[in-house]
């Protein structure tokens, strides 16, 4: 039985990376560039997961992730955007030039005083690897202060949540080094090699829909480990963990740290898609959005929250170019999470669960006395 | 030859308490030592303090000869001290056998669980353990349905399955019926000798069943120590705890 379910996990998560591969051959150019934006949410959907369904921690900042990582790559791409003024020694981005003093050096090193920041960013790979290794490092340092004071629960998402919150100021308030409330725009095309990732390009559709598979396998081998099975429970019950002699705040901040290096990815995919980054990736709303996408999907699956966070925002799409819907739309979907969480706690991937398991039960019987049901089949004794 | 498990004027004070007050106590490897008091008398608050969950105020814990005291709690527990709660303590999302498997992992550090399941001998180990708390018709179901019996059979086994050199258990029979309380004792008395074994109990019965050396506490203090003939015929502890109608 277990073995079977196993199996059917592999199934499942194979039959999904399969749909978002081909789907691209029947969408046109505007709806493959909507759908890997979706994936990218998808993506957020299997950090949530983890974090919260996994190793509960409910993080109500994890747009603080996907912004840094977002942030990061752009910084790069606005360093390479032909609207940086490129004469001098170093790229120099048109708004640091737009708000200098008069008579600033045009170089990075010293047109503002924060603007230094800036110079490794000039070569792209060094955006693309901060956009992972700094919400990892930012997760570990936070993971490593809540978790060994023992922090848990409402407290945590307090402080993930007054943390995104502080961060976001501080980015609008540091106009000269992040061009505040406007974020970074009029960003160049990520180049690998010689290639061009063209938002509204199949290959751009193509690097979300295998980076979304990566993640999501390397996820579910991930809390296929033992380690991953000792996380889950030291979600259930942390004394106990401690008292077979595990390190909990190490497990805690690693599956921390994870989350938040998918979420780093997913922002710089954002920023491949979307071609911006801003301060509104850091907004409450957004954080706690995700959430609801991975409450209704199911957060103790990273499929289930991965799919939510795709339905639901295909949905809002659809909704919103309804103009009757147009309004309504958040009254709809803060509906659907009030009546996810009262009728469906374990989210449409719970549901599913509970539906598959009732037609192995009934498979396992239709196929005779002579075999007797194992596991889930069989009524309790 | 050193104690398996040794406590030297250790002392806790709580705000307006001295909860545990210079208990010096040594329980020899292999001896399964019972420790009886009313309630508030510091049982578990012992318990706390040897296992690192709670941290002492004055006085020493030593296992096997190691100075323990104040350890941070996982520390202790990879040295040998198995701890089974008042309250089931077990992972209730997770099925029987993923708590085992829990509990059976060689190696506790981060690193070298990154791989996928167990040995053969783990797996027979975790069987083992299945059938010794008769826990093996409902391997496959989660913690949270289990009956209370045997959840508490199931952290029983989950200490079992960590295989430590110092058993602390807190009442494994609260809650129990009959039945489920003679089963429990069947279980602990097989595992007298194998393991040296602390456990606290109220349920007289079950005490003269499994008991060999008793401690009494009052108050936060070592009252007696005897065998059950020697507690029983204590004028202190009769005065103390049980009133003077003796133990019954």
């Amino acid at each position: 039985m277990a073995l079977k379910r196993g199996h059917l996990d592999l199934i499942i998560y194979g039959a999904f990376v399969a749909v978002i591969l081909v789907a691209p051959l029947w969408l046109d150019d505007f709806w493959v560039n909507r759908l890997s934006k979706y994936l990218v949410y998808g993506m957020l959907g299997i950090a949530i997961s983890l974090s919260w369904g996994y190793a509960g921690i409910l993080n109500l900042g994890q747009g603080l992730f996907f912004g840094a990582g977002a942030y990061m790559l752009a910084m790069s791409l606005k360093l390479a955007s032909p609207t940086s003024l490129q004469s001098s020694d170093t790229p120099v981005p048109d708004f640091m030039l737009w708000n200098s003093e008069p008579g600033a050096v045009a170089n990075l090193c010293c047109i503002n005083r924060v603007s230094f920041l800036w110079i490794p960013f000039q070569h792209q790979w060094f955006g693309l690897i901060a956009g992972v290794a700094l919400p990892s490092l930012i997760a570990g340092l936070l993971g490593t202060v809540l978790f060994r004071r023992r922090l848990a629960g409402a407290f945590v998402s307090i402080i993930t949540l007054a943390f995104v919150l502080m961060i976001r100021l501080l980015v609008i308030e540091e106009q000269p080094l992040t061009n505040g409330f406007n974020g970074l725009t009029d960003l160049a095309l990520l180049t690998i090699g010689n290639f061009q990732f063209d938002p509204y390009d199949r290959a751009t559709y193509y690097l979300v829909a295998v980076s979304l598979s990566l993640a999501l396998i390397g996820a579910r081998l991930l809390v296929g480990t033992r380690a991953g099975l000792i996380l889950q429970g030291i979600r259930d019950d942390q004394a106990r963990a401690r008292c077979l002699g595990f390190n909990v705040p190490a497990f805690q901040t690693l599956f921390f740290s994870v989350s938040a290096a998918i979420a780093g990815l997913a922002g710089m995919l954002y920023v491949v898609v979307a071609q911006f980054a801003s301060p509104t990736f850091l907004d409450i709303s957004f954080s706690i959005t995700m959430v609801i996408w991975a409450a209704v999907g199911g957060r103790s699956s990273l499929l289930g929250a991965c799919i939510g966070a795709i339905v639901i925002n295909m949905i809002e799409a659809t909704a919103s170019e309804t103009a009757a819907l147009l309004d309504l739309w958040k009254v709809i979907i803060g509906l659907i999470f009030v009546l996810a969480v009262l009728f469906l706690p374990r989210g449409i991937a719970g549901l599913a669960g509970s539906v598959s398991d009732r037609l192995f039960a009934m498979w396992s019987r239709g196929r005779g006395q002579a075999e007797l049901p194992s596991g889930a089949a069989q009524p309790a004794e | 030859m050193s104690a398996a498990v040794a406590t030297k004027d250790l002392t806790v004070q709580f705000p307006g308490l001295t909860a545990v007050d210079q208990v010096s106590l040594s329980v020899e490897t292999g001896e399964l030592r019972v420790l009886l008091g009313a309630n508030g008398a510091g049982k578990t608050t012992l318990m706390d303090l040897i296992s690192g969950k709670t941290k002492s105020t004055a006085g020493r814990v030593l296992v096997g000869g190691v100075d323990v005291t104040n350890w941070e709690e996982h520390r202790i527990a990879r040295i040998g001290v198995g701890r089974k709660f008042q309250i089931p303590s077990v992972f209730r999302e997770l099925t029987v056998q993923e708590n085992l498997t829990i509990a059976s992992c060689k190696s506790v550090s981060l690193v070298s669980n990154l791989g996928f399941g167990l040995s053969h001998r783990q797996q027979r180990r975790i069987d083992e353990v299945l059938d010794l708390t008769a826990l093996t018709g409902v391997r496959d179901r989660i913690a949270s349905d289990l009956s209370h019996g045997e959840m508490q059979w199931l952290e029983l086994g989950l200490v079992i399955a960590q295989n430590p050199k110092v058993l602390l258990l807190d009442e494994p029979t609260a809650g129990m019926t009959q039945s489920e309380t003679r089963k429990t004792a069947e279980i602990i008395k097989s595992l007298r000798g194998r393991y040296t074994i602390l456990v606290v109990e109220h349920d007289m019965a079950f005490i003269r069943e499994i008991a060999e050396q008793i401690t009494v506490m009052h108050l936060g203090r070592v009252l007696a120590e005897g065998d059950i003939a020697a507690v029983e015929s204590n004028e202190e502890v009769r005065a103390a705890y049980l009133g003077s109608k003796g133990i019954h």
